[in-house]
């Protein structure tokens, strides 16, 4: 054995001149081309540091040319410059854009002081660098009504045109005419109409009438409105659950749901995305030490910045075995995919079966809202009585309300059918353009086209280059995105050409490989 | 003709001799150091490294001269966390980079590169590769654009040619053969840590701490010859002051960050060597393969020391890297395919995101109020803890902890308040202190 014992460290005078002493008396016995005591010098560096910095010539800096001539000399001081002065401060970058992209949202969470207005200034300031050098991809604003092309300004007041990635309007309701026709005839019937709560008198008849409709849809006739699909998701968990039941939540599922936990109990589970087998144990793990209280399982159906899907059928089978409930949140899937527009639930032959169905309407049914559905009239009058986001908010309007049936109607129709076929030739033609670029679309096909970039300054970088170049596309990142995952979230719409989604993924591979070149960097997007 | 030569023979470059030529194929390793030797470096080995070194059959050899715990203190102004990284977390990770989870180990150590490496090269040459030490590679051999071998001086004096079906860089982020290839670096992060550090005894800490507090860190494992390291850093920008008088700031520094770990130093501390240190130390990325070439270990991708991972990723490289030629060599695969492999491990996602995570801390920025107050979650909260230490050590993916729904959850589990903690009392007075340099 080499090594035992203490005999066999060296020993080194405790007092030579560490390294750095020793580098600088070198570069400056090298400004006076004084290779000698360079050479001199350079003996006492530590065997640490020579077989480190090997690109230096340690023990032949006394060979060196002195006059330089050949270039050597210069060579060696710079590479001893770099070990000598901080690397920044040879290179000073633009303070705005590091600022701007090193830093994400979540580092202003928790603000320190008392005073809560002033405590808001540090973010701002971010706000403002993001602003200046054009990478803030949030509170843009429409010029007109947006259809599968859009006029946008940017919260800076820049102003473009282009491929419109960035609406949610699955099937392009917003300029079907029966879906305008339905608005104006709600307006001229019942006036802008907001008279309070949907348990006071907020609601209308056309109210009850899409009650009945969603839940043809869903298969659960028992439907509860909400004034938006927030509410509803966030709504549906705090009306159910108490402090001493348990959430178990896949770790993806919708903000809505994760804060509807969160406020509900402090016994939340986050599984794996989209892992049952991993609810099974955590359901076990419950159940072997509580078997009083309720359980709610929740996940979204079609995951709206992942684009995949749970397989419910196991899941729900896995909830019942253990005295669990499951919650499913709709709202992107529900109209858009699926046979007749069941979604998910169709896909999977689940009409019915869920225990509790929740969806808005934001993405395919052209309005704000959301809804909660079961089988259960009991579940119904229960959500609507202790769900706060129900009971004390305005309910839907007429205008929304009727625009939503007549969206409902549409999509169990022929023309539903057709307007989705429309939408996966939109979508195919966008993802197999990108795949064959190179680039990584993630999940299934679905309205929703995850491109996957990974690190945020690329991102970010990429979303200003878009921004310029005619695609308007949603960039993600944390928190809605855990850290390092960022995407481009690109939702297609019926109306889409399948030349324009060709057009728009060229032009997107264009701004990802500049703006890669842009920072110089390495990184691809595989995920491991 | 060997299959393989490998230029620089220490955590990178005797990992993959070793693992190459016990699949039983042709490797010469050479070095322009002799063994046993030092190279700069702090020599934490986290225990996805001592997994490594397991896996490999050599973790005895290194137990059996050095110190090793499991638990390991993190305190951030003075918000004490202690933990250790979890088997199942270990076990992932491997599964994961590796396709295999055997040997993993959790705990960890402080081991000199002068016995470390010493163990490497010896267990390359015990496996079949021809290791030659004192030994310089000068020079690269192409033909057609492609690397073919390599020419260098000898130990004796005398030059020599070999040639090989690959040459592996394993020579360090100073690397030859990328500056002989003239290899850009990408992902450049200037912002760095100045450190220095050296080996005192006297003292026992009892197992290794790390420390922050403001703008600065120190921390202290015991290590080899019945020593311990204790090694302090800043923002790289704070270095020429710091360098106006080393000892006297390595104790200042260590009074400020910790004093009562300035004081165990102070009082019964003797210092055995010379103080070390670097600010070299900025972020970058290499291509990793070419033409007749690839890179491993720091020569790849070198990064701040301010999270302790570079011998680790040095070994991991060593594994993906000799996988992948394996099927190369026996005809698994093309050479194409399996460096498009090791590419894709390597500059994934989640390297991106922990590349990013040090290079970050390695600013050296005080610490926010929120993630202080993140700290103050975590205690109590073991499990979180844990994850949040294999987080900070690359075992866990940095984007399973650092996401939104987990970081509620953490707060409201929070089982303390930031109450007890002195730091909180008036943060912003706090946090303006901080900035100013110490040494100034
Ligand atoms: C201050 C500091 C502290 C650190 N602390 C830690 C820590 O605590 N834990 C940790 O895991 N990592 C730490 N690191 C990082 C770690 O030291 C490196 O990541 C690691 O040494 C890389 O190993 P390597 O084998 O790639 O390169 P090196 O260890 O640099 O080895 C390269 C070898 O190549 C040889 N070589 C170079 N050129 C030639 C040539 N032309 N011909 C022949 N041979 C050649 C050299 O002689 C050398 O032996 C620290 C780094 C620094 C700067």
């Amino acid at each position: 054995m080499p090594h035992q014992g203490a005999e066999t460290v060296t020993s080194t005078d405790l007092h030579q001149r560490d390294d750095g002493e020793l580098i600088e008396a070198i570069l400056d016995a090298a400004g006076r081309g004084d290779v000698e005591t360079m050479a001199r010098e350079a003996a006492e560096v530590s065997e640490m540091t020579r077989n480190w910095a090997t690109h230096i010539p340690w023990d032949d800096l006394a060979t060196l040319d002195a006059s330089g001539a050949d270039g050597e000399l210069a060579r060696v001081v710079a590479d001893l410059t770099e070990m000598w002065e901080p690397a920044h401060l040879r290179n000073p970058v633009d303070p705005d854009e590091e600022y701007a992209l090193d830093k994400n949202a979540y580092d202003f969470y928790r603000p320190a002081g008392r005073d809560l207005l002033a405590r808001t200034e540090d973010f701002y300031d971010w706000v403002q660098a993001r602003r200046r050098t054009e990478t803030w991809q949030y509170s843009r604003v429409l010029e007109a009504a947006p259809d599968s092309v859009a006029e946008i300004t940017n919260d800076l007041g820049k102003r473009t045109r282009g491929i419109n990635f960035n609406s949610q309007d699955y099937l392009s309701f917003n300029t079907h005419p029966a879906i305008r026709e339905a608005a104006v005839r709600a307006m001229r019937d019942y006036g802008p109409h907001s008279a309070g709560s949907p348990m006071v008198l907020g609601n209308t008849r056309i109210s009850d009438e899409l009650e009945v409709a969603l839940g043809e849809l869903v298969g659960l006739e028992h439907v509860t409105l909400f004034p938006t699909g927030w509410s509803a998701g966030f709504g549906a968990i705090v009306g159910l659950v108490r402090q001493s039941d348990h959430v178990v939540i896949d770790r993806l599922a919708h903000s809505c749901l994760q804060q509807g936990a969160r406020a509900a109990t402090r016994n939340v589970v986050r599984y794996e995305h989209l892992n049952v087998e991993a609810v099974r144990q955590h359901l076990a793990d419950i159940r072997s030490h509580d078997s009083r209280n309720g359980i709610l399982v929740v996940t979204d159906g079609l995951f709206s910045v992942d684009a995949d899907w749970p397989d419910l059928v196991t899941l729900q089978r896995v909830c019942r075995e253990h005295d669990a409930t499951l919650l499913v949140d709709v709202a992107h899937d529900l109209g858009s995919m699926g046979p007749g527009g069941t979604g998910v639930l169709g896909m999977q032959n689940l009409l019915g079966e869920i225990d509790i169905v929740m969806g808005a309407f934001s993405k395919t049914f052209c309005s704000n809202g959301g809804f909660v559905a079961s089988r259960s009239p009991a579940l119904k009058q229960y959500v609507k009585m202790f769900s706060n986001s129900h009971f004390f908010s305005n309910a839907l309007s007429p205008v929304q309300t009727a625009v939503v049936r007549e969206a409902a109607r549409i999509i169990r129709s022929p023309e539903g059918d057709e307007l989705r076929a429309r939408l996966f030739t939109a979508i195919h033609a966008l993802r197999d353009e990108l795949t064959g670029r190179g680039l990584t679309c993630m999940g299934e096909p679905s309205p929703i086209v995850p491109l996957l970039i990974g690190n945020e300054k690329l991102a970010r970088t990429a979303n200003r280059l878009l921004f310029d170049r005619g695609v308007l596309a949603f960039m993600v990142e944390f928190p809605v995105t855990p850290t390092g995952s960022s995407r481009f979230r690109l939702q297609v719409q019926a109306g889409h050409r399948p030349e324009e989604a060709r057009e728009a993924a060229r032009i997107i591979e264009g701004a990802i490989a500049d703006s890669r070149a842009y920072l110089s960097s390495a990184f691809g997007s595989a995920a491991r | 003709m060997y299959d393989a030569i490998v230029v620089g023979g220490r955590c990178a470059g005797a990992s993959t001799a070793l693992l190459l030529a016990r699949q039983g194929h042709r490797v010469l390793v050479v070095d322009r150091s002799s063994f046993p030797s030092d190279v700069i470096s702090t020599h934490f080995l986290w225990p996805h490294g001592m997994s490594y070194l397991n896996r490999w059959g050599l973790l005895d050899q290194v137990t059996a001269v050095t110190p090793t715990h499991t638990v390991i203190d993190i305190v951030n102004d003075g918000i004490p966390l202690s933990g250790s990284v979890p088997t199942s977390l270990l076990r992932e990770h491997f599964r994961d980079l590796h396709g295999d989870d055997s040997g993993v180990v959790q705990s960890y150590a402080s081991v000199r590169r002068r016995v470390l490496d010493q163990i490497l090269v010896e267990a390359a040459a015990k496996a079949g590769a021809e290791v030659r030490t004192h030994c310089t590679v000068r020079e690269l051999i192409t033909e057609d654009g492609r690397v073919v071998g390599v020419r260098g001086r000898a130990a004796d004096g005398q030059e020599f040619e070999e040639r090989a079906r690959i040459v592996v860089g394993a020579d360090g982020r100073n690397s030859f053969v990328a500056r002989t290839l003239d290899l850009p670096r990408f992902d450049e992060r200037p912002r760095c840590t100045f450190a220095y550090w050296s080996y005192w005894s006297g003292f026992d800490p009892g197992r290794g701490q790390i420390h922050r507090r403001g703008r600065l860190g120190c921390a202290v494992v015991p290590t080899n010859f019945g020593q311990n390291m204790v090694l302090v850093w800043g923002p790289s920008e704070w270095a020429r002051e710091f360098r106006a008088d080393v000892p006297g700031n390595v104790q200042r520094a260590l009074d400020f960050v910790s004093p009562e770990l300035g004081e165990l130093v102070r009082t019964q501390g003797t210092r055995e060597e010379r103080i070390y240190g670097t600010l070299d130390q900025s972020g970058f990325l290499r291509p990793l393969h070419g033409p007749g070439w690839v890179l491993v270990g720091d020569a790849e991708s070198a990064k701040d020391q301010c999270t302790a991972i570079g011998m680790t990723h040095a070994f991991r490289d060593a594994e993906l890297a000799s996988a992948a030629l394996h099927r190369w060599l026996t005809g698994e695969s093309s050479l194409d395919e399996a460096m498009a492999a090791y590419e894709g491990r390597r500059r994934s996602q989640n390297s991106a995101a922990y590349y990013d995570y040090v290079c970050t801390l390695s600013e050296m920025r005080p610490y926010r109020h929120d993630e202080l107050q993140l700290f103050v979650a975590l205690r109590g909260n073991q499990e979180e803890t844990d994850r949040f230490i294999a987080t900070h050590a690359d075992i866990a993916p940095v984007s399973e902890f650092f996401q939104a729904s987990n970081l509620f959850l953490l707060n409201d589990a929070a089982k303390e308040s930031s109450a007890g903690y002195s730091v909180f009392d008036d943060f912003a007075a706090t946090s303006r202190t901080y900035q100013q340099n110490l040494f100034a």
